[in-house]
């Protein structure tokens, strides 16, 4: 029976030309150099050229495929601020000479990027940030205090949000800066979080910080819609979703693992995977749906939203799974569930110990899960928002 | 790759929406004391047939449209949202046996007639209880819970033969050793029947049941997981509409976390199960080899949802969300019928790790092997 004459769920052939094409300039640039990836263009093969190659969706999933392929990090693990959320911001609102400045280095794998946006005073209220920017003849002085900065211990770029107009309401007084993590008043501290692996945060203070004014991004009030905006911007891999924020290993390999023990003869432990089995079948269903979205030029559906809200909890299962099999032997610091059968080992995360005792933090992270369930009740339900007595009034009168 | 309705199936929706939403009436339901006799399942069914859509999931040859998965998919959503009441399930799976299991024969004979609906079969499976048994070509014993019997002119009957193993038999419903009586069945917008069957003669069909039970489970997961995506989506959007209207403590209670996250959650599952059922259609349309698989997940995960979110509909009315004038009750029926029969969730769960890797684990019972069913 033939049916579904349009609708295709195959994914690109393995002998696809544009795959071989790709898997070819991988095998002659095994070691891809900066200036490789540059030209190459398939650190950002969706923008359009000289910095990607107008990709459609389809062919963003086979370079990204490729590239998990020829075992190489992918650049939105190697360099994950500039490339998923804010590099293309400088596409839409940079100057000329910002662009020049910072996209070559970002996208080359040069120059890692940190997204300076929580603060000590809350995250997922983004709008209450207290950090200001006074501004001086040519100038803006920094003061003030991020917190759960990634990368920022080891980033040479920022992109900072503060406050510049006091006396506005509190989310139309902020704008965005780039700056160099190296300017003199910066001072970055890590965060050891409950993993105790390795720090993935840091808080990062600002003394009398001087930023010319010419490296703002965008216009001075633009700088809570240009965060969220980079906030929202969807995740360039796609291949899998990965236990943590899409990276690490996915239900499928905890699945061969559960099997290569023995632990699915349990049928409790049977049916617990099974189900996260089928929640991770599903979410790769709905990025596939996502991509064939972009590809019909058709505006997103809700998919995306509501995957990050069920990704989150999900890789939480899986870890929890993962974990509880190991019994007494789980709580030694360091012990794996069972090996990695991930295509690259080359993502933090892929560590089954440190993404399970990292992963508390999935559902804090880049809003909160509460928030995220604000968000689709709200924009894609029509359900009244949530209120915020603080929306209206200048910032300065409830601070 | 193109995960996208095609036109046609658009259209298709669309010329369904209106049919459901113009027919569908479940005011003498909502009446106390109502039961399926109250259902209007022969009007609805002449409808039905006057659409053509006996003949969808027929392949040209026997006078059906040649249509697959996908496009049923599209039609039984919209049939699950309003829970039109017809013997549009049984007979689709009577009609997936015959064309799967019978012979030539018995397929140029019945089929064409099963097309318009002139002939209306039913299915009567190897699961949910089946004792029959056949010797010497004779059928006895009962089977509680065949949906869309009372009408059927034929029954596609999954049976034990004494000698050998399950088979499918092809049985005439004017035999005189058939006795149906319709079940006091809680879904009352779908007829469930006792069968009992006494010496009762019986057409052999050729393929062995074996071989064709994964895929006509797949088929019905699939028609049953269609159903329960469709009435979610109405029951999310009742939901919605409720709390934005009721008002409690000076605000409407969609203004509450308590009620607006678990109706995120609800919106999650309802796309989660859409993209299911789609991917379960195109992949048995096209004989895709994780078929079984996807359909198995379908079926589970929308079974598991709809159960779910029926019941959190019941809490957001609050108390008059619980009477039986309210239609709540009815779709909250209908999933824990749709997840009840034709294996659980967890069975199908169950499937799903056998055949995700690959491997047959001995210590497991499965509806998906007939020889471990009865």
């Amino acid at each position: 029976m033939i049916c579904g004459d349009t609708m295709d769920f195959d994914l690109p052939s393995q002998d696809d030309s544009r795959r071989l094409a790709v898997r070819a300039w991988f095998a002659a640039h095994p070691t891809p150099s900066g200036q490789d990836w540059l030209d190459s263009g398939y650190t950002v093969p969706h923008w359009p050229k000289p910095w990607g190659l107008e990709a459609d969706a389809e062919f963003q999933l086979i370079i990204d495929e490729e590239i998990g392929h020829a075992g190489l990090m992918r650049p939105a693990i190697a360099n994950p601020v500039a490339i998923n959320n804010c590099a293309q911001s400088l596409l839409s609102h940079g100057t000329p000479a910002q662009q020049e400045r910072y996209l070559k280095p970002a996208l080359a794998l040069k120059e890692l990027w940190c997204m300076l946006f929580s603060e000590p005073s809350g995250g997922s209220d983004l709008g209450s940030l207290r950090t200001t920017a006074r501004k001086e003849g040519d100038n803006y002085i920094i003061n003030g205090q991020k917190m759960w900065t990634s990368l920022a211990d080891k980033a040479q770029i920022g992109v900072l949000v503060a406050r510049t107009d006091p006396q506005a309401p509190k989310h139309q007084g902020l704008s965005q800066f780039l700056i160099e993590m190296d300017t003199p008043g910066i001072t970055v501290r890590p965060i050891i979080d409950m993993s105790g692996y390795e720090n993935e945060y840091n808080e990062v203070f600002f003394d009398d910080v001087v930023i010319p004014a010419n490296q703002m991004l965008g216009k001075e009030g633009e700088g809570f819609g240009l965060s969220m905006l980079q906030l929202q911007t969807e995740r360039v891999a796609l291949s899998k979703p990965g236990a943590i924020w899409g990276a690490g290993p996915s239900a499928r390999e905890m699945l061969d693992g559960l099997a290569d023990m023995g632990a699915l003869d349990d049928p409790v432990v049977r049916d617990e995977a099974a189900k996260i089995y089928i929640e991770g079948e599903i979410l790769r269903l709905l990025s596939y749906r996502s991509l064939s979205d972009r590809m019909n030029a058709v505006t997103p559906g809700p998919e995306g939203a509501i995957r990050k809200m069920v990704s989150a909890p999900h890789g939480q299962d899986i870890m929890n799974l993962a974990k509880r099999t190991q019994g007494p032997e789980g709580l030694l610091v360091g012990s794996q569930p069972f090996d990695n059968k991930t295509d690259a080992h080359l993502g933090p995360f892929d560590n089954w110990d440190y993404a399970f005792w990292f992963s508390p933090a999935v559902t804090l992270g880049v809003g909160t899960q509460e928030v995220l369930k604000n968000v689709v009740a709200e924009r894609m339900l029509g359900l009244p928002r949530d209120l915020d007595p603080s929306a209206k009034k200048p910032w300065s009168e409830s601070h | 790759m193109n995960f996208a309705l095609s036109d046609d199936d658009i259209l298709l929706r669309n010329v369904a929406q209106d049919f459901v939403d113009k027919e569908s009436d479940l005011a003498p339901l909502l009446v106390p004391g109502a039961n399926i006799e109250n259902a209007g399942y022969a009007a609805t069914w002449t409808k039905i047939k006057s659409l053509g859509w006996p003949s969808l999931v027929l392949p040209e040859a026997y006078g059906g449209a040649g249509l697959g998965c996908v496009e049923l998919s599209v039609i039984v959503m919209e049939l699950g949202r309003t829970l039109l009441p017809s013997p549009f399930a049984g007979h689709t799976f009577g009609t997936w046996a015959l064309l799967h299991g019978g012979s030539r024969e018995q397929k140029d004979r019945l089929l064409p007639a099963a097309a318009t609906g002139a002939t209306t079969l039913a299915l009567v499976p190897p699961i949910d209880g089946n004792t029959l048994t056949v010797e010497n070509g004779m059928l006895s014993g009962q089977h509680n819970f065949v949906i869309d019997a009372a009408d059927a002119n034929y029954f596609v009957v999954a049976a034990r033969d004494v000698k050998s193993d399950w088979g499918f038999y092809l049985v005439d419903a004017r035999d005189s050793g058939l006795k149906i009586e319709v079940q006091p069945w809680r879904d009352i917008t779908r007829q469930v029947c006792k069968i009992g069957f006494d010496n009762v003669a019986v057409e052999f069909m050729p393929e062995p049941a074996g071989n064709i039970w994964r895929l006509l489970l797949s088929h019905i997961s699939l028609f049953l997981a269609a159903e329960n995506t469709g009435g979610m989506r109405q029951v999310l959007s009742e939901s919605v509409a409720y709390a934005n209207q009721r008002v409690a403590f000076g605000r409407v209670i969609g203004s509450f976390q308590a009620i607006k996250h678990p109706l995120a959650e609800m919106m999650a599952k309802v796309e989660s199960a859409n993209t299911a059922v789609l991917y379960a259609a195109w992949a048995l349309a096209n004989n895709d080899e994780r078929a079984s698989l996807a359909a198995s997940m379908a079926k589970s995960f929308s079974s598991d949802a709809y159960v779910d979110a029926t019941h959190r509909s019941i809490q957001i009315f609050g108390a008059i969300g619980f009477t039986w004038e309210m239609s709540n009750h009815l779709y909250y029926k209908r999933a824990r019928a749709n997840a009840t029969l034709f294996g659980d969730p967890r069975a199908h769960r169950d499937l799903v790790i056998r055949e995700a890797t690959q491997r047959i684990w001995p210590n497991s019972s499965t509806v998906g092997s007939l020889s471990r069913v009865a």
